[in-house]
């Protein structure tokens, strides 16, 4: 036996002295195995009989005018192809949702030598008009933007905003007035390294919203991984950072990988780090990209869900005591139905199936289907994604924001997912897969899923490097539109124009701060019943992909003409039923108030 | 250096593995300090050292002191060749099983480079042996690599296909 064990170390220890040593390898994600397509997946798929859904409404409008930046068209860093998140949201209280959208940057400004590009915020004037105010409202960042996150930390019945950057970020204090000011040194939340999806949540009851924030991969600019065009260079070798055997740039594997934070709101306002506490803290820095605080078990206490970049997901129950329990592994959440990690990028929470329970669809790299996980009760979760239709279709795309949406009013949450590849070799091979991408939408039909086809020179059969998404009812006519942030491009802004004569309603919720619930409402249920069917919408903060979607809830009703109950689940953990005298609006519900 | 470290973790693992004192005849899945007191933090494999998937590791002790070692490794820095064919680490201090074929004792890679077949590899990458895995489709909670009993030895697991290692 022990002869053995030593001929085996000698064996070891002889071939390391024969073996040309390489330096350690960096790069790669975790996907399924390299699919074969004779042709693109990705671009040019249209159907001549497929409705029309959308109008790209984009250049009616000054988002025409944004540019996003991130870095240079070559992508030999990570940082350069994962920016930027988008938010819809009405930050003046007029009552007409209004966009922000996050811009990236480049090296050069990060080192002071350009001028940083510039986040937006447009206000929404009605009618599709909107006005440019970031100078107004003091919300450009002019840092390297990833993520917004809106909640309205301290209660004032203004939304604040938090950026989530590469770097420094940012907590920006919605002062009333049209401004903005940025508190997050002061308050405690200056997040330093790579911030992604970040959520509000009020994890411990005490009707302040905390704030968690993924991080994702610990980059040090002035010892950058090689890229690319390192690879015939000497002392790089020949494999380094590859795609199917072309080199690319490198991670997030192979690089050190960045913790998460937990932000603790106190009595007085300020913030305290408590992740490591809280059991958060990701110690095996997974790398980190969306999150939403969530009730998974429907107890009164917000869970909390974080999607990780090649590693697997955490799904994170909320004990109550200030502390989670991750049961991503027993939840089934961690993984795909086959044990696989996969490269996690977006978030979309939503009870798909109508059963009362919160589901999730998480979207991946290119070779890999996007994933839905139904929530089976007690704790466990089942990847369904191949049984409901989502699975073969999604393959060849690399998805990035993705949102439960009704986009024809009909009760049931329909999906819109965004794309693009990170890597611009993928114009230059045949992967099945390109560079932009074209969007993905997909109607639910009790349950199941099948792709809408984009109607040729219609705005679903445009490619997009597309990355943040934000769902709203910009025009108030009841089918919720959506804005697209687009990397190195202007974004998308879609009206719905789906031809649907289906009722709907709209509830923004208004929580009691004197009941220890936040007054923006983030944790609260709502549950909305029509004739047999019970369809349930929660107020959430983050998700989808660095983005946020508007935070009315929008029910569609279909052809029913009346609400027969609808119940609130207030973050308290208390209960109430109202009447709803009126459809095809937006009613205001208030915490113990009513309308 | 991350080289001698590695082959300084796979030298530890075995000594010790070697001269663990349990006396047992059957296979015991380690768990917790006893799994990660065993394996290494990183593997060679043709030409490069790759940092092992931590969460993706699994042993088993046959007997009092004989034990197997398997990981994921991070491979993203290989080639798309190797990368095809190799996914982890197989180290045994004694002659084993797999699926009944022998396979002496000794560290190797492995993969799945044939469609529904395991294959173990020398640290050149030379395909030693291959043998067919079965599918556990009742198996609930699969995970990238992970050990569980079996009446013959136990199961070595990559998501839900699985071989069978047995002492000799």
């Amino acid at each position: 036996m022990r002869h053995k064990l030593v001929v085996s170390v000698l064996l070891v220890w002889l071939l390391s002295f024969v073996s040309s040593a390489q330096t350690p390898p960096q790069g790669g994600v975790s996907t399924g195995p390299a699919a074969t397509y004779t042709s693109r997946r990705t671009v040019g798929i249209t159907d001549p009989n497929a409705p029309v859904v959308f109008e790209d409404v984009t250049d009616k409008t000054p988002l025409a005018n944004f540019r996003h930046r991130s870095g240079e068209a070559a992508k030999d860093f990570i940082f350069e192809t994962t920016s930027g998140g988008a938010a819809i949201f009405d930050y003046d209280g007029d009552g007409r949702p209004d966009i922000y959208l996050v811009n990236g940057s480049t090296n050069a400004a990060l080192r002071g030598k350009e001028k940083a590009p510039r986040a937006a915020l447009y206000r929404n004037l009605g009618n599709w008009k909107f006005e440019d105010v970031t100078d107004k409202a003091g919300v450009a960042n002019e840092r390297f933007g990833f993520s917004v996150a809106v909640g309205d930390y301290n209660n004032d019945g203004r939304p604040d905003m938090f950026v989530g950057n590469f770097g420094v970020s940012r907590l920006y204090r919605n002062n009333g007035d049209g401004t903005f000011t940025d508190v997050a040194e002061k308050l405690g939340v200056a997040r330093k390294g790579w911030s992604t999806g970040a959520s509000w949540g009020d994890y411990d009851g005490d009707g302040r919203l905390d704030l968690f924030v993924p991080g994702y991969v610990q980059i040090d600019l002035n010892h950058l991984p090689p890229s690319p065009s390192d690879v015939n260079k000497a002392g790089v070798g020949q494999n380094f950072c590859q795609f199917r055997g072309v080199p690319v740039m490198c991670g997030p594997r192979g690089l050190p990988g960045e913790g998460d934070t937990l932000y603790h709101q106190k009595a007085d306002g300020t913030f305290e780090d408590v992740s490591v506490k809280a059991g958060v803290n990701d110690p095996e820095k997974y790398y980190g990209f969306s999150s939403a605080f969530v009730h998974v078990d429907d107890d009164k206490l917000l869970d909390l869900i974080v999607v990780n970049d090649s590693t697997p997901k955490q799904l994170y129950m909320n004990k109550g005591d200030g502390t989670f329990e991750d049961i991503g592994y027993p939840s089934g959440v961690a993984l795909n139905e086959n044990g696989r990690e996969q490269a996690g990028m977006g978030l979309a929470v939503g009870d798909y199936d109508n059963d009362g329970r919160i589901d999730f669809h998480i979207t991946n790299f290119s070779d890999d289907s996007n994933v839905l996980y139904h929530n089976d009760g007690d704790r466990n979760f089942t990847d369904i994604t191949f049984q409901v239709g989502l699975g073969e279709v999604s393959i060849p795309f690399l998805g990035w924001g993705t949102s439960f949406i009704d986009y024809d009013n009909d009760g049931w949450l329909d999906l819109f997912v965004v794309n693009g590849h990170v890597y611009p070799a993928a114009d230059a091979h045949q992967w099945g897969t390109s560079y932009a991408q074209q969007a993905l939408l997909f109607r639910n039909v009790k349950g199941k899923f099948e792709r809408v086809g984009a109607p040729p020179g219609n705005a679903l059969a445009n490619a997009w490097s597309g990355r943040g998404l934000a769902v709203g009812d910009l025009d108030g006519d009841g089918r919720l539109d959506l804005v697209i942030n687009n990397l190195d491009a202007k974004p998308v802004v879609l009206r719905n124009i789906a031809a649907t004569s289906g009722h709907w309603l709209g509830l923004k919720l208004i929580g009691d701060v004197a009941k220890k619930s936040p007054r923006d409402a983030i944790g609260s249920v709502a549950y909305l019943t029509t004739g047999n069917l019970r369809q349930r919408q929660d107020v959430v903060s983050g998700a989808v992909y660095c983005s946020q979607n508007d935070m009315t809830l929008h029910f569609g009703l279909g052809a029913a003409t009346k609400v027969d109950k609808l119940e609130i689940k207030w973050p308290d953990g208390s209960v109430e039923t109202f009447d709803v005298p009126a459809i095809d609006r937006v009613v205001t519900i208030t915490q113990g108030k009513g309308h | 250096m991350k080289r001698s470290l590695t082959l300084f973790s796979i030298m530890v693992a075995l000594f010790f593995a070697a001269g663990s004192a349990a006396a047992q005849d059957g296979a015991t899945i380690l768990t917790g300090a006893d799994l990660t007191r065993v394996v290494p933090n990183s593997f060679y494999f043709q030409g490069l050292s790759a940092p092992t998937q931590m969460r993706n590791t699994a042993a088993a002790r046959f007997g009092k002191d004989r034990y197997v070692i398997s990981g994921l490794v991070d491979t993203s820095g290989y080639s798309a060749d190797v990368r095809a064919k190799y996914v982890g680490f197989l180290i045994t201090d004694s002659a084993i099983k797999l699926n009944g074929e022998s396979l002496p004792a000794g560290a190797y890679g492995f993969g799945f480079a044939n469609e529904g077949k395991l294959t173990v590899m020398d640290l050149g990458g030379k395909d030693l042996l291959s043998v067919p895995v079965t599918n556990d489709k009742a198996l609930r909670r699969p995970r990238p690599l992970m050990m569980s009993s079996d009446p013959n030895g136990v199961r070595l697991y990559n998501g839900k296909d699985f071989v069978v290692i047995a002492a000799q």
